[in-house]
């Protein structure tokens, strides 16, 4: 790919950052979704379903966007998804991401419906293809927060 | 309401680029006397002063609150102003603003409406802009952590247009090279010096495949202002008024995960439902259309948009940009502007200069970039990450 790789340590020189500004960005849990970053924390991929019609909402909101219920139930996933579609990162993204360059950020497609954006890791980058079976993994990024993350199911792909 | 019933007499627009000496509010003055002056209106005319929420703002000297607050009516002394407004929703802000502005001409309480857009993001340091950017286009608990941005929301969307549709690298980028050739003859464009060419755009610096930074629309500093009447008050003051013909929206979702319709490449096909409808309530259709002034921001959505406008001709919209056919002299005039990929993005800008050139399109005034005997045209603009599309067909005659 074009372009010569800039080291973040010089972007931090050149516009003066503070390591504040290189911290990443982490979820801010809401009441409603509380539980799924609970179970993500025991590596467990949980989603919100509707008690009245069913409905499995991501993100999950206070309450169905499908028939207004507030009663609702925490199913586990199946951990299994498709690769929807993806984008590969190699510049310009918030400095915080610098020293993750290159990475991917894809659209994936779960069994149980919804749809999420996450990272695909573990990947060999040139055997990325739409289409393609994902498995999660989970990354314990702080002691609080663990991010449900995909990699390809067949070893062969992976990086 | 019927077609035609308001129309758009005057226009003012003050280049883009990087000017961090021009405040919004100099801008916001700036281009309000412009537009009064090109109307040819007296500035105690104006009843109502609209301005665009603008993103990005310095909280020590507030631009958005000091115009909800009023500030503009007084600074260009419009005496018999009686209604001030903001109204933001993203890069969609243009056309509801445009539907406040008609709401307000509807009931009666003045004939003359100002409209105004200024953006400075120049003020802000390349750190606060990439924190605003991180967060802007996505959703802050389910895709920041991810490191999702603005580029990669639409890097996903090409790469998934590309495998569904199967349009090429070389058809995405040649939207680009369409857009600097149209902006190579605006002298407001940010980027009107220098040609591209479909190679130098596909080995360019890759930002987030499959985009390079040609394929990444660039912020700038800039506004603009237009004068809105009714149809009837137009046709007494202006001898060029150009008319809102028929009009029509969707919204689909905030975040992308949610969009109504799950296959990239067919993102066009719901669009196309929309486009119908404000064809239909134009009373006219695609083959009627000069020009087709769409607002992209990536060259991609520029394509899906073209999907589904129904332009006469059996070739794939990637065919026919690669071919030539929607840059200058072509058989169909696609962003006469250079819109935000070449003309510069101006936040909730992009949509009001997309609009303000098609008012001087179908005023015969768009100089070196004028589509001859341009008559209708169709405009577009969306917010958010491609949360909802409006359409509007104008023209600078009411067909019968």
């Amino acid at each position: 790919m074009a372009g010569e790789k800039i080291d973040i340590e010089t972007i931090k020189a050149m516009l003066n950052l503070s390591d504040e500004d290189l911290v990443k960005p982490l979820p801010i849990p809401t009441r409603w979704s509380q539980p799924f970053w609970d179970a993500s924390k025991e590596h467990r991929l949980v989603l919100k379903k509707c008690s009245a019609c069913g409905y499995i909402d991501h993100p999950p909101y206070l309450y169905c966007t499908n028939c207004h219920a507030d009663e609702h139930e925490w199913v586990e996933a199946s951990g299994k998804a498709t690769l929807a579609s993806y984008a590969i990162n190699t510049f310009g993204v918030p400095f915080p991401f610098w020293v993750d360059l290159p990475y991917v950020v894809a659209m994936i497609d779960l069994p149980e419906g919804p749809r999420m954006i996450s990272n695909i890791v573990e990947c060999d980058h040139d055997k990325l293809e739409n289409g393609m079976e994902l498995e999660v993994v989970f990354d314990d990024v702080t002691d609080e927060i663990t991010l449900p993350k995909w990699r390809p199911v067949d070893k062969t792909k992976r990086g | 309401m019927g077609a035609g019933d308001f129309a758009v007499i005057g226009t003012g627009e003050v280049p883009t680029g990087n000017y961090p000496e021009r405040s919004e509010f100099e801008i916001a003055y700036e281009v309000s006397r412009m537009a009064i002056r090109d109307a040819g209106i007296d500035k105690n005319e104006i009843g109502a002063v609209l301005t665009a929420g603008h993103i990005m703002s310095n909280p020590d000297n507030d631009y958005n609150t000091e115009m909800f607050f009023g500030r503009l009516p007084e600074a260009i002394g419009a005496n018999g102003c009686s209604v001030v407004a903001t109204t933001i929703s993203g890069g969609a802000s243009s056309f509801s603003i445009r539907k406040t502005a008609e709401g307000i001409l509807e009931s009666g309480e003045t004939d003359t409406v100002l409209v105004v857009h200024a953006q400075r993001f120049s003020q802000f340091t390349a750190n606060e802009q990439a924190r605003y950017f991180a967060v802007a286009g996505s959703d802050v608990e389910w895709e920041v952590p991810y490191g999702m941005t603005y580029n990669s929301l639409a890097a996903i969307v090409t790469t998934g247009y590309m495998a569904y549709t199967g349009a090429t690298i070389e058809q995405v980028a040649a939207v680009c090279v369409a857009c600097r050739k149209w902006a190579m003859l605006q002298p407001n464009a940010m980027f009107n010096n220098k040609e591209i060419t479909v190679e130098k755009v596909v080995n360019a610096r890759m930002v987030s495949y499959p985009l390079t930074t040609l394929m990444c629309n660039v912020l700038g500093d800039g506004g603009s202002a237009y004068i809105m009447t009714t149809a009837e008050n137009a046709r007494k003051v202006c001898d060029r008024p150009v008319y809102v013909l028929g009009e029509a929206s969707e919204y689909s979702h905030r975040t992308i995960t949610r969009s109504v319709q799950k296959d990239p490449g067919k993102m066009g096909d719901d669009l196309a439902v929309t486009a119908k409808r404000a064809y239909e309530n134009s009373s006219l259709g695609p083959e009627d259309m000069n020009i087709f002034e769409i607002y992209g921001s990536y060259p991609v959505i520029s394509l899906i948009v073209m999907d589904s406008l129904g332009i006469p001709d059996e070739r794939p919209s990637g065919e026919l940009v690669l071919a030539g056919e929607t840059g200058p002299g072509g058989k169909y005039p696609v962003s006469t502007n250079g819109e935000a990929m070449s003309f510069g993005h101006t936040g909730t800008g992009v949509g009001f200069s997309t609009f303000v050139e098609s008012v001087r399109q179908l005023q015969g005034r768009a100089g070196a970039a004028q589509v001859e005997g341009a008559k209708f045209l169709v405009e577009n603009c969306g917010g958010g990450a491609f949360m909802d599309c409006h359409f509007t067909v104008m023209g600078n005659e009411v067909p019968g």
